[in-house]
Formats: C-alpha cells, structure tokens, sequence
C-alpha cells in the first residue's frame, strides 16, 4: 500500500488570486513542517490536503486515498485546523464525543477514545466545561485532541503552537515527536521555526504560493549555494585559526564569538572546509573543542530562501 | 547611571473636531456599503417608480407628447395625491428593500468582528457610533424617498398650469413627513435588529420578518378576538393610513371599516422606535464577542 | 450494458449501508439536539406558538362562545392558509434550513463536519432530516393546539364535530399540509442557502413568486410550493382584494397528485442540494 502523501502538479485560484500553484511533493511517514510567511499557501495546501477546497489543477492522494472517498479518507486523517470557531454551546468532551460518533465508533469505545485524547493534550479537568469559555490555548489544545482522538495515521496541524504558553508547546511538539516517531505522518506549518525545527524529519518551504525548497533540513541547507555554511568552532586560539582559515579561497568570512572562546567561519565548500579543519587539528597548535553548523535550521533556510520580508532572496 | 534617549513623542498634530468626529464612522459606512455591487443595483433600482412618475407626469403635461404616443384622451390618470401616493408607496416599499441590505452591513459586522470593543476605546460614545451609522442610512433612505419625490411634485409644478402648486403644497409637505417617519421608523428598526443579531445573513431576514411577521400576527388576533386593534401591529397597514391621511387620499373601503385613530398608530409607531432605541441601548457595549 | 450493470451491482453491494445508517442517525441526533433544544431556535416557536397563545386567550375572554363554530371554522382556515403557511411555516423553515449550511459557514464551524468520515450526502441528508424533524415538532404541535383549542372550546358540540363530522378530516389535512409545506419549503431554503451567501434576498424573491404564482401559467404553477398546497386546503375561504390571490385556486388537482408534486419538488431539490454540497468548499473569509 501507498505509505505517502502526494501532490501532483496542484494550483489552486480563488478566482483571479493564486492559492497555490504547481506544487508536486511526495512525503513520507514522519515529521514534515510547512514553512513560509503569511499568505504563502501553507493553509490552502493542508485545506487542499483534507478535501475542504478543490484543486484548479492537479490530483492529491494521501495513503493512496482521495477525498472523494470520505468514510476511509477521514478515518486515516485528522486535520487540526487554524479557524478559532465552535460549533455554539458545545462542551470540550462533546466535541471530541460527538467527533467520534461520526466515525460510527459505539458510544463506549468513543467514551474511551475522547477520555484517552483529553488526558493526551491535558484537558481532562476541563472536559465538561463549555468551549466558549475556554482560553485561546484550550482551544488550540481541544482541537488537536479532536484531530488525534480517531487515532489517525496522518495528522495535519495548521498552526498547531498558536497560543499555547512555553509549557503546553513543549507538551505538543513532545506528543508530535511521539507520533511521527511511531509511523505516523505529521504535517505542521508553523511560525515557531526554532521548535518546530526540531522535530522535523523535513521541511517545504513556501512562498508566494509555490514550494521553493523541499526535503531534509541539512539536505536543503546544502543546496543553497548561494549563501556559503557558517559553521561555529570552539577553540583555544580563535585568532590563529581565524588567519588560517582566511588563507583558503573558500573561506569568505571569519567572526570572533563574542565570549572569545570560538569564531564563525563562513565557507562555500564545507567538505573541503572540514579536510582543512582535520589537518589543523592535526598539527596541533589549536585545540579543538567544538565543530558545529551555526545556520544549519530552518530558520537560516528561511532566511536564506524567503527572507525576513517574505519574498524570495 | 542610565542615559535614555526619549526619541517617542506622542502624535501632536491637528485633530478632526470632537463634535463631528463620529462622521468619520459614517465616511466607512458609506464606502462599505458601497462596496457591494448589489447595494449600486438596489439603489438603482429604488428610482423606477420615480423614473415612471416623471414620464408620466411629462406625458399628462405635454400634448405634443399626448399626440405622439396617441393618448389624447387619457382617463383616469390625473396627476394628483393618489397619483403621488402610489409613486411614494412604491418607494418607501423599496426603501424597505434597500434596508433589508444595506442596514445589517453596519453594525452586524462590527459585532461579528469584535470590532466594537476597538471603536468604542476611542474617543468616541456610544450614542456617537449609533448616529454615524444611523446617518448612513437615513442618508440613503432620505435619497430614495423623499427626495426624488419632491423632485417629482416639483416637476409637476413646472409643468402644470398655475395655481397647482399653491393649491397642491400639503401633497408635498405630506410625503417628506410620511417619508420621513417612514425613513426614521426604517432606520432604527434595521440598526437594533443588526445589533441584536450579530450575523448579516440574519439580520436582513429579520427586516423584513420585523416587517411582516407582527402583520400576520396581528391579523390573527383580529381574526380570533374579534377586533382590529391587532393592526397596531401591522406596520404596512399603519403606515399606508398614515400616508392616506397625510396626502388627503380619500379612504378605501377596507380602512373605513378600522377605526383606528391617528393618535393610536402614532403611538404604536412611536412604542416600536422606543423599543429600536431600547435594543440598540442595551446591545451596543465595548463588550467581547465569544464564539462558540 | 450487462456488464455494466453487473458493475453498478456490485458497486452497490460493496458499500456500507449500515455505517451510512449510523452516521445518518449521529447527524440527526446532534443537529436536532442543535435545533431544537437552542435559545436562537425561540423565536420559531414563537412564531408558531403565537396563535395557540391568542387563541387561548380568546377561550377565556369569549367563554359565551358567541362567534359561533362556523365562524370559528373559518377563522381557523384563515389563520392557516394566511399565517401558518404563508408567515410562519415560511420565515420558520427560512431560519431553520438557512442556518443547516449557511449559518455553520457563517459561525465557521461546517469544517469539523466536512472532516469527519462522512459522506457529504449522507452529511447533508441528516441535516436536512434534523431540520425536519425540528420544524415539523414545532409546526404541527402548534397547528394541533390551535385546532383543539379552537374547538374544545365548544365543549361536546366541538367533539361532536371533530369526531363525528367533518372536523378530524380537517386536523388530518392541516397536520398533513403542514409537513408537505415544512419539506417543501426546507428543502428550498437549504439550497438557497448553499447558493447565496445571504440567502434572505432570494427567500423574498421566492416569496413573490408564490405570491404571484395562481396568474402565472399552469407550468409554472408547478415550480411553487403554495400552489400544490391550495389544493388540499380542507376549507375554502372567501377572500377579497390582494389577499384573493393566496387562496384562488386556478386548475383543480387531485389531492395525491398535489402530494406527490410537493413530494417530487422536495426530492429534486434536495438531490440538487447534495450535488451542491459535493462541490462545497470551506472559504470562511469571503463570508
């Protein structure tokens, strides 16, 4: 059986305004973050994904199912959308219950399913308060435990983090780790790039409505040629290994860390930058402690690819 | 020691004057509601009987005209309160019409939006935001009633032969006073039902159920309990008296058999503002909408 | 073409009928919960209720019974004909059918619906029998109240009448037109819903039109709600002026026949709804 998620050759146009366009992608099981600014088509991709708008162009299959099929699609699917709304006077138990009726789960093993996904997201206390009551994080929270209570093998979440305070994040991206860890595919678009990156198994990044970049963060990193790596090195001898270093042509840039205890080297040719760095150690005069990529996430991508004013660099 | 550069300073320019500052929400009323391109074919639409009118009232007036079309002996169409009564009957009825659209417009999505809280946080009241709004509308209605129907007493005037104005005055002074109950009636009604239900969608079904519904249920109490004080509740009804009476209109055979007073609907029409004016009092609050 | 058939047979026999059931029955349940049992729901049965309210108090405050029963049948043909089927029955089945599609849009909410593994016919068959069911509790209790009061107030001439006359034929044609008219004009405001965002407009539209619909042709006649029901109205009322026109009856149809139009009429408009609902997309900010 088909194990990915793919789209092939998908636009989406809301009229004369482009959604997304021309996007193909084949994502395996794991954690897959969708980044981009506002407005990019992080929404309309998952909003395509789950069938709740239409492709202009193109075809989706997640599992090897479309939405046309809808009794098996859903049952493998549970999106956690952005839209901050209720259905009026609903408690958050009967909301996750009534979710699981729909399934033609019975009521005793839906009881048991809503009990299970509450405790996972923290809500049990609150279960039987009404959701208009509920704090922005609650609600997120609630939402994400009616998208897991089916047990789904494919979880998008638009926005998942969205309100949720420093310790409910930690709690979420924990039970995402989780997930994706046991097979499951995850589909996160997110701002918080620092967290979100690092979970991910991948990233696409988007902007303008088409995918720019797609695939392993450090895989993604590398292709960018345009921006040389900057790699961070611990030493005794900063100074020394900064002059070194600017005695290769590859080497474009070497920073002092501000404690004085390392430099920032920025190279275009990072295979050759470490054979140099093994042959420095080798002889001795620097002491290295530390080697590490300094802008090696997805947060220096989406610097590198989008830029902070959202358009392509 | 801390040295803080004070680069802010607070905004120093001129202001708009604080008694004509609610205009401002009236401005964004105007360009909201003109955004929809059904409000323009509503509007235009409110001028067919007027357009009429003036045909006919050019026709009536003109015997090269008569002769054109050849219509020299036109009976029964004179040009005189009935004649007038049936144009502003038709444009207060589309009045309604363009209410029922353009009146949930707005305060309906002021509520939706939680958008009044932040209106409210300026230096604005609320008595200031139901007047910018309430002039939008009294604006629109005022120029789709009694405005074009002056323009039409006033083309007849021209046109016929004199003393018709002198001795026609009250028809004119009748249909900017039924108009304008009409308008501010109108008006109200279309703000406390937008501001009591929140969404567009309903708040246009409500103008015309508000309209409407207390008619039929009127008429059932007339017809159970035996009566007719149940067309105290029958706004078309009423209004329809109202203008016949304002207009000198001769009675028709079903309102001679009502014996409604004139005090009695005018305090009917009255008891209705009072209660638009009571909702709109204890709906409009800086307060947070919830969904859910 | 036989195999094609053998095809559609086997397509058929595949699908699963008894989860379709039990989906169909979770919708019903939860949206008539949402109707039924809701504040925003008052005003309905206000506006059923309201003539069972003046009625009531037309027993106590007439308790000589000096209208008379004839008079009193007719009072009751006219409030049906001219306020329960043209006002209340109307306006009710506009608030409740809107609100299935439309007003979930509007509250952002249809989403969590759409998620679900649920086809979206059986989604929309549920709603609609959910609206139904909460138009035809109020409706037809209000119109059974109404009746009985009326002559219960009579006391044994009024069970005479009703059990021995003409009376319990009557009850059965109201209770009957009742439900034609909340299928007929739910199933017409559902998909004026789906196709207008504001589907008021289009409501008053319709409304003219059955208004209007005895001077039109007999074909058109047929794409009117109102115009079936006239014709199993169980009292005729004389009636001068405008309102002539809501009670004339132009052709005569036999009573089945105007059944069934309703019934076809509703079919096919529900059949156009769920097609509409196939292609439905979640776009709350253009609402």
């Amino acid at each position: 059986m088909n194990d990915r998620i793919i789209f092939d050759d998908v636009s989406k146009f809301y009229g004369e305004v482009l959604g997304v366009n021309r996007v193909s992608l084949s994502l395996p099981p794991g954690i897959t973050s969708l980044v981009g600014p506002n407005g990019s088509g992080k929404t309309t991709l998952m909003n395509l994904l789950t069938g709740l708008v239409q492709p202009t162009r193109g075809s989706i299959s997640v599992l090897g199912m479309t939405t046309m099929d809808a009794t098996e699609f859903f049952r493998a699917v549970g999106y956690c959308t952005q839209f901050d709304s209720f259905p009026k006077g609903v408690t958050g138990w009967d909301f996750v219950f009534d979710g699981l009726t729909l399934h033609g789960i019975g009521y005793e093993e839906a009881t048991q399913l809503t009990k299970e996904s509450l405790e996972r997201v923290n809500l049990g206390e609150a279960a039987m308060r009404k959701v208009a009551g509920y704090s922005k994080g609650m609600r997120q929270k609630i939402r994400l435990a009616q998208a897991i209570a089916h047990r789904p093998r494919v979880l998008v979440l638009d926005e998942p983090l969205n309100g949720l305070d420093p310790m409910a994040r930690a709690e979420s991206l924990a039970l995402f780790e989780e997930l994706g860890r046991q097979g499951m595919h995850v589909l996160i678009s997110s701002h918080i790039l620092e967290e979100v990156d690092r979970i991910s198994d991948r990233i696409v990044l988007m902007t303008g409505g088409y995918v720019v970049a797609e695939g392993n963060i450090h895989e993604v990193r590398q292709e960018v040629h345009e921006k040389p790596m900057q790699v961070l090195v611990r030493c005794d001898k900063p100074e020394m290994l900064a002059s070194k270093m600017f005695a290769m042509n590859h080497c474009v840039e070497a920073k002092l860390h501000k404690d004085g205890g390392g430099v920032f080297v920025r190279t275009r040719d990072l295979d050759e930058f470490y054979r140099l760095l093994n042959e420095i150690a080798a002889e001795g005069e620097v002491k290295i402690d530390v080697v590490a990529p300094a802008d090696d996430d997805a947060n220096a991508i989406y610097q590198y690819l989008i830029g902070s004013d959202g358009g392509l660099s | 020691m801390s040295v803080y550069k004070r680069t802010y300073h607070s905004y120093m320019g001129e202001v708009t004057p604080l008694r004509t500052r609610f205009l401002v929400l009236t401005r964004y009323g105007f360009s909201d509601v003109w955004s929809s391109r059904i409000t323009n074919i509503l509007f235009a639409m409110c001028f067919l009987p007027t357009v009429i009118g003036l045909v006919m009232i050019y026709v009536m007036n003109s015997d090269v005209a008569k002769l054109l079309l050849g219509a020299q002996n036109i009976r029964g169409l004179t040009i005189d309160q009935r004649f007038f009564f049936g144009v502003m009957q038709s444009q207060c009825w589309l009045a309604l019409i363009l209410t029922a659209w353009i009146g949930p417009r707005l305060i309906s999505a002021d509520m939706s939006d939680n958008a009044l809280p932040i209106l409210l946080s300026r230096p604005i009241t609320r008595w200031e935001y139901v007047l910018g709004k309430l002039i939008v509308l009294w604006t629109m209605l005022s120029a789709v009633t009694w405005a074009p129907l002056l323009l039409l007493w006033g083309f007849q005037a021209y046109n016929a032969k004199q003393p018709w104005a002198a001795a026609n005055l009250f028809i004119a002074g009748g249909m900017v006073a039924g108009s304008l109950i009409w308008v501010a009636l109108l008006s109200l009604v279309a703000l406390a039902l937008s501001s009591w239900v929140k969404w567009r969608v309903v708040g246009t079904g409500l103008i015309f159920g508000a309209i409407f519904i207390p008619a039929g249920v009127g008429g059932v109490f007339n017809a159970v309990m035996r009566t007719d004080k149940g067309f105290l509740l029958n706004i078309p009804f009423m209004m329809t008296i109202l203008w016949h009476r304002l207009l000198r209109v001769p009675a028709l055979f079903f309102e001679q058999r009502v014996s409604l007073s004139l005090p009695e609907i005018s305090i009917a029409l009255a008891l209705m503002c009072a209660a638009c004016v009571l909702v709109l009092h204890r709906r409009i609050r800086a307060r947070e909408v919830v969904r859910g | 073409m036989r195999e094609r058939l053998e095809e559609a047979k086997k397509w058929a026999a595949r699908q699963p009928y008894r989860l379709w059931w039990v989906q169909l029955r979770a919708v019903v349940r939860l949206e008539a919960k949402r109707n039924v049992l809701a504040w925003r729901s008052l005003w309905i049965y206000f506006l059923g209720f309201i003539p069972v309210v003046i009625i009531g108090l037309h027993t106590i405050v007439d308790p000589a019974k000096a209208s008379g029963m004839g008079e009193d049948t007719m009072v009751l043909a006219g409030i049906f004909q001219l306020y329960y089927i043209r006002l209340g029955i109307f306006f009710g089945c506009l608030g409740i059918f809107s609100r299935l599609i439309r007003g979930e849009m509007v509250e952002r909410s249809l989403h969590y619906y759409l998620l679900a593994p649920v086809r979206r016919e059986i989604l929309l068959l549920g709603k609609f029998i959910a609206g139904c069911i909460t138009a035809l509790m109020i409706f037809e209790s209000a119109v059974f109240l109404s009746f009985t009061l009326i002559y219960a107030h009579y006391g044994a001439a009024g069970q005479a009448f009703v059990m021995d006359g003409p009376g319990l034929g009557q009850l059965e044609a109201y209770m009957g037109i009742t439900a034609l008219a909340c299928l007929g004009y739910g199933s017409i405001f559902m998909l004026l819903s789906m196709l207008f965002k504001n589907p008021t407009p289009a409501a008053m539209i319709f409304m003219g039109w059955e208004f209007i619909n005895p001077i039109l042709p007999s074909l058109l006649q047929k794409i009117s709600i109102a115009s079936y029901l006239r014709h199993l109205m169980p009292v005729s009322m004389p009636m001068h002026g405008v309102l002539a026109l809501l009670t004339v009856v132009t052709e005569p149809v036999r009573p089945w026949a105007a059944t069934m139009g309703v019934l076809v009429l509703t079919a096919v408009v529900v059949g156009i709804s769920c097609y509409r609902m196939r292609k439905l997309e979640i776009r709350y900010t253009t609402e």
